[in-house]
């Protein structure tokens, strides 16, 4: 890979920009070996995990030991077993009862609250993710999907709260605003994410660093034009009026105070199947791809990179701004200041899923897992919530180094049993392949 | 090469001073003249003065570490999390020992700074690890170790304290020792990076690590001296943030809250000068502490918005000035050939 960078020369104009040199080796690898790398990312980061639960429960202080060291008989304030059994069991809603003969909950409803709260953080994280693949996918980085979804969910809550006296109250009525509220955010996200583009584009600002300057800009102002102007009225925290209950997206099968419909989750896989057929079958996806992959060639087979730059990321941002549609209409109902980081959790989303719209699925619903199994920790035991967020961080960073996988698949003579040169060799092949056009990823 | 840089330093002090004039200029025509004479008193009030030392330590600290990994040639974008987890485990360990006790002769609050400045050393070693030997893409793993930090102090802190928030140490450390930190920093880097073999090496790594490799130093030796630099520096920053306070905030981004994407700003701002990352470092703190002493004067200027103002410079002036020019083999690996 470092013989592309050095091949542009001195000429500083021409050189390739970071991001691109960066993710070329994500474009290169097979489906296969990607799954294997983030399968062991994730066991890697929870067995990081373990650890570091033991050793925080044996700092902590408790009065009885949750957990005893068999042998040395040293005790430790949490039980780094139960802590796992009961973030992956709580967050479905406990369908194994463990201990017991049977092993299932014969109680067990899948339709159940703890289930809920998991998949309405899934479909939160399909959008988020999608929206960070995207501009992957072009050899953008957009760390901007938090921005984009503060601008998208705003423009949501306004158009609808604006829009609703307009028509009479009712199941037809409360389609039409959802729809025109998800368009609002999708414009809002749109616009917000053409900003990094047009500026990375036309004025060669690094889009990095842009989108992360955007995040702060879209909270901050969203955050004093509810405060300032659009303010419900006796409200103690910086939010804006509820929308109409019938133009809220309302759970169907799943419990009311889960926030969870199914209904937007379909939304969300219609939108990754939307996503992959763009990527893949159309002329702008292949654009796309191109310029992801190897800009020069891309420009060279007739793409206009600027112009796909700005398209790609303005589709980026409104991807992020219908999770924030979906964020207010089924989560909040309203905009709040408070908004959780889930731009930021679409970039592990998306990093997991080898930035695939369909391997942002299971990701999603990983993360979905982790976020609803965080709520019963909180509940049901000692150990800090904040734990999540550790194993979330621990889990981009293995997925980031699958050299190490390869390292130790080689250590102990599975995996593919390349070298470090024949590793090279085919991924320059495949380059040499996806500039013929015969992408395979 | 001299001239470029040269030229490139003025280009940016030029860039902030016309953008402090500017914002002033906003300022005077936004508001009444009454305000204008009193913002024109504020900006060069001693209180000011003072915090802006303050808020300037931390982002020009971590700049000047991230212009030591990303000239040796790898982008650290993690420096966020450097800052994180060494402000957290600096007020942790200075509890530890006591204020008012001392560590082999050295006061509580030092010992503290000293543990801070190891914390995220150590985290950097993890992420030059990882960079350099596993060839990890080094956004994606700074990314990892913002988060990383982000999850594991709050967690911490929970751990020991039992709240995302430690408390009050009830002592901290003075602006003074900051600004001398600050200046003392500046300068040694500066001298580093142009005076020194070692800051001949460190360049070549990130613009040509193959001439390294052939005059026969080692390349990924120079980039983990320069990442764990970085960690440093860093670790310097976050404690200075902490103890000049006296606890550690977790909550939200916690007490951090984006001065390590700040720093990065900063040091791109500057172009790899430490001089000018100072000079941006202090103009972002500087806007802070103007804003910060408004508030404190009763204008009702809603402060979120006047802390957006360095943000929405950066993008200015980013697509005026376009892209800074990193250094050839950033961001790259390097395969030594035998």
């Amino acid at each position: 890979m470092s013989d592309s960078g050095s091949g542009s020369g001195t000429d500083p104009d021409r050189l390739p920009s970071i991001a691109r040199r960066v993710l070329a080796p994500f474009a290169d690898r097979s489906v296969a070996e990607r799954l294997v790398i983030s399968l062991a990312a994730i066991l890697l980061s929870i067995t990081v995990g373990f650890v570091i639960v033991l050793v925080s429960g044996r700092v902590a202080e408790c009065s009885t030991a949750a957990w005893t060291m068999p042998v040395t008989g040293m005790g430790f304030c949490y039980d780094p077993v139960e802590v796992y059994v009961i973030l992956f069991n709580g967050a479905l809603g406990y369908p194994f009862a463990v201990g017991e003969p049977g092993l299932l909950n014969p109680n067990w409803s899948p339709f159940n609250l703890s289930f809920g709260l998991t998949l309405s953080e899934t479909t939160l994280l399909i959008f988020t993710g999608l929206s960070v693949a995207v501009a992957f996918r072009a050899g953008l980085f957009n760390i901007g999907t938090q921005g984009q979804l503060v601008v998208g969910a705003l423009a949501t809550a306004l158009t609808v709260i604006a829009a609703a006296p307009l028509l009479p109250e009712g199941p037809v009525a409360g389609a039409v605003l959802i729809l025109v509220g998800t368009a609002a955010g999708a414009v809002g996200g749109g616009v917000w994410g053409a900003i990094p583009g047009a500026l990375k584009a036309y004025a060669d600002a690094n889009e990095v660093i842009t989108t992360i300057m955007l995040n702060f800009v879209a909270a901050n102002v969203a955050y004093v034009l509810v405060l300032e102007v659009f303010r419900a009225e006796g409200s103690s925290v910086v939010a804006t009026r509820y929308v109409p209950e019938h133009a809220q997206i309302r759970p169907w099968l799943f419990s009311a105070s889960s926030d969870f419909a199914l209904v937007a989750l379909a939304a969300g896989v219609a939108c990754i199947a939307g996503l992959y057929y763009l990527l893949e079958h159309t002329p702008f996806g292949y654009d796309l791809r191109t310029s992801g992959v190897q800009a020069a060639a891309a420009e060279y087979g007739g793409v206009n990179a600027k112009l796909t730059t700005v398209r790609a990321m303005t589709l980026s941002g409104a991807i992020g701004g219908i999770g924030g549609s979906v964020w207010v209409l089924m989560s909040e109902g309203r905009w709040m200041a408070s908004v959780p980081d889930l731009g930021f959790d679409g970039i592990t989303v998306s990093i997991l899923a080898g930035n695939n719209p369909i391997g942002v699925l299971p990701a999603a619903f990983l993360f979905g897992l982790l976020k609803g199994g965080a709520l019963e920790i909180g509940f049901q035991t000692d150990v800090p919530t904040e734990l999540v967020g550790v194993l979330r961080g621990l889990i981009i960073l293995f997925v980031a180094m699958p050299e190490f996988f390869r390292m130790v698949g080689r250590f102990v003579g599975i995996g593919s049993g390349g070298t470090d040169g024949v590793a090279s060799t085919s991924s320059e092949a495949n380059e040499a392949a996806t500039e013929g056009g015969e992408t395979d990823a | 090469m001299r001239n470029v840089i040269q030229s490139d330093y003025v280009r940016s002090l030029v860039v902030g001073t016309l953008a402090v004039l500017g914002l002033l200029g906003v300022a005077g025509l936004a508001f009444p003249a009454s305000v204008a004479g009193d913002l024109a008193g504020i900006v060069f009030s001693a209180s000011t003065a003072t915090s802006t030392a303050r808020l300037a330590a931390p982002i020009v600290l971590a700049g000047l570490g991230g212009i030591f990994a990303e000239k040796s040639g790898v982008i650290n974008i993690g420096l966020e999390g450097l800052l994180i987890i060494s402000a957290f485990a600096s007020v942790y360990v200075a509890s530890l020992v006591g204020i008012g006790n001392a560590l082999f002769g050295i006061p509580a609050i030092w010992v503290g700074f000293l543990a801070g400045v190891a914390a995220s050393t150590a985290l950097s070693g993890v992420f030059g690890i990882v960079c350099i030997e596993f060839k990890a893409d080094q956004i994606i793993a700074g990314l990892a170790v913002w988060l990383i930090a982000l999850g594991l102090a709050p967690f911490m802190s929970t751990v020991f304290f039992g709240g995302v928030n430690t408390p009050n140490l009830g002592a901290n450390v003075g602006w003074e020792y900051l600004t001398a930190m600050v200046v003392l920093a500046t300068l040694a880097s500066w001298w580093t990076l142009n005076r020194t073999a070692f800051g001949k090496h460190l360049r070549a790594a990130g613009e040509n690590p193959k001439a390294l490799d052939t005059v026969g130093v080692s390349v990924s030796k120079v980039r983990h001296a320069g990442v764990l630099l970085s960690g440093v520096l860093s670790g310097v920053g976050g404690s200075a943030l902490a103890l000049s306070i006296g606890q550690f905030v977790g909550s939200g981004e916690t007490m951090v809250q984006g001065k390590g994407f700040i720093a990065i700003v900063a040091y791109l701002f500057g172009n790899y000068n430490p001089i000018g990352t100072l000079g941006a470092g202090v103009l972002f703190a500087g806007l802070d502490a103007v804003q910060v002493r408004l508030q404190q004067l009763g204008y009702a200027v809603p402060d979120t918005l006047v802390q957006t103002i360095p943000y929405v410079v950066v993008i200015v002036v980013l697509a005026l000035v376009g892209r800074t020019r990193i250094p050839e083999a950033a961001g790259e690996h390097y395969e030594t050939e035998e």
